[in-house]
């Protein structure tokens, strides 16, 4: 296809109803944070169009295993699970080659990050982060470590539950995704400020993991998870390698 | 048919992994970008400018001919193969980014009208549910710069748009080009419905 004649892809604005609230009660910076003045409506030009490309040569990417350092070397203590889905636009048309990024804690509630004062133990073989691309039918799939609960140090009550940090970079600036996903029946998904920030039940189930069926085998056995992402835009020009 | 999936916070923890090494657009793939260098810099202020640290900043322009590193750019074959043109920068405990970068050209729109010189930039930070979307121009005339962005903000805040040659940030001899981000308050930043 010759330069400059890729079709155009149609981008509405997000629906609130269906999003995460942006002020919400007891989250403070929330409010310091939020801007006062109404956002401005803009045309899309070339600019918010397009976006980064070939971001594999700037940004490195890992083996999709992030249970072990090394594959085959010992292995992060925790649960080990399987996290898998699609990432698709708003006509259900997949996102091939999408860049991925997660990040998480350690199966005791500890991020490598300086700025975590959680008194937990880190885990010299899980680094808690990684890359991958998802593949011609949109479709992911990462191995890794159940991440714990952990307390919000800021806050004298909110324990965060388990979740996964997802940054999605979809084919132009103006579905750059980043969200956090939650497991099913974690007790302190009801207590949650983020999670319950989406007031819509049916939006918020969006960003809960579905449990699959997990066979008990006799090698590597681990939970499965899915989750499928549906990013801005309408008739979409797949994301380019 | 589905709406799309909902946005959350980027949290405190983001990987500093994932940022380091990020933030300078003035190379790639082994080669010096075309072009002006200069310093793109300034803070991320919070309600009653307060410093906000640990910030995630990204920015996506056009190389110093105008020329976006993408196929829908029309001039996409002439792209400077020395720009990547996107990158990604950590605001420190003071508030301050830094975005080594080029000064970007003017891009041609589809019709063949050119915008003004500018910087896309999204910022992502514990309280911001969403991520917040703006534009930073360059221009030496402000007020006579002809822009369909920079048209639909209001005329009182258009001048906040822009970044301003700032020679006490001047670094490593980049000339710099101050762009403050006020989230909230006094002065508040222009941001762009998303």
């Amino acid at each position: 296809m010759a330069a400059g004649s890729l079709p155009q892809t149609a981008y509405l604005p997000y629906d609130d109803r269906t999003q995460t609230l942006r002020q919400i009660k007891g989250y403070p910076r929330s409010w310091t944070r939020t801007p006062a003045q109404p956002l401005i409506e803009r045309p899309l030009t070339l600019s918010e169009l397009t976006g980064p490309t070939g971001l594999e040569e700037k940004l490195n990417l890992g083996n999709g295993d992030f249970s072990c350092l090394t594959p085959g070397g010992p292995r992060a203590i925790g649960q080990l699970i399987s996290v898998s889905g699609r990432v698709t636009d708003e006509d259900g048309a997949p996102l091939t080659c999408a860049l991925v990024e997660v990040w998480q804690a350690n199966s005791a509630g500890k991020y490598i990050h300086q700025l975590d004062r959680h008194q937990a133990p880190l885990d010299a073989n899980f680094t808690g982060q990684g890359r991958f691309r998802t593949g011609a039918d949109g479709s992911y799939q990462f191995r890794t470590i159940k991440p714990g609960g952990y307390p919000v140090m800021e806050s004298d009550w909110w324990w965060r539950p388990p979740h996964i940090h997802f940054s999605i970079f979809g084919p132009s600036w103006m579905n750059r995704y980043v969200t956090q996903i939650f497991f099913p029946g974690e007790p302190l998904n009801e207590t949650d400020l983020l999670l319950n920030g989406v007031l819509d039940p049916e939006a918020r189930q969006r960003l809960i993991f579905q449990p699959q069926p997990t066979k008990v085998e006799s090698g590597t056995n681990m939970l499965s998870f899915r989750l499928d992402f549906v990013l801005r835009g309408k008739n979409s020009t797949p994301a380019l390698g | 048919m589905s709406t799309p999936s909902p946005y959350s916070t980027i949290g405190p923890f983001f990987p500093f992994e994932f940022v380091d090494d990020c933030n300078d657009l003035t190379k790639f793939a082994g080669r010096k970008a075309r072009g002006q260098h200069i310093l793109l810099t300034g803070r991320v202020l919070e309600e009653g400018g307060v410093p906000t640290a640990n910030t995630i900043l990204e920015i996506w322009q056009p190389d110093a001919n105008g020329v976006f590193r993408h196929p829908l750019d029309p001039r996409f074959q002439e792209v400077d193969p020395g720009f990547f043109g996107w990158g990604r920068a950590r605001t420190d405990r003071d508030g301050w980014y830094r975005f080594p970068t080029v000064l970007p050209g003017r891009p041609r729109e589809a019709g063949g009208r050119l915008r003004c010189a500018h910087a896309n930039l999204m910022i992502l930070a514990i309280g911001l549910t969403r991520r917040l979307v703006t534009t930073v121009f360059f221009s030496d005339a402000p007020d006579s710069a002809d822009d369909p962005v920079l048209e639909s903000v209001p005329h009182a805040a258009r001048r906040r748009l822009f970044a301003a040659r700032e020679p006490a940030l001047d670094a490593d001899g980049f000339p710099a080009y101050r762009f403050d981000v006020i989230l909230r308050g006094q002065q508040e930043t222009p941001f762009f419905l998303d």
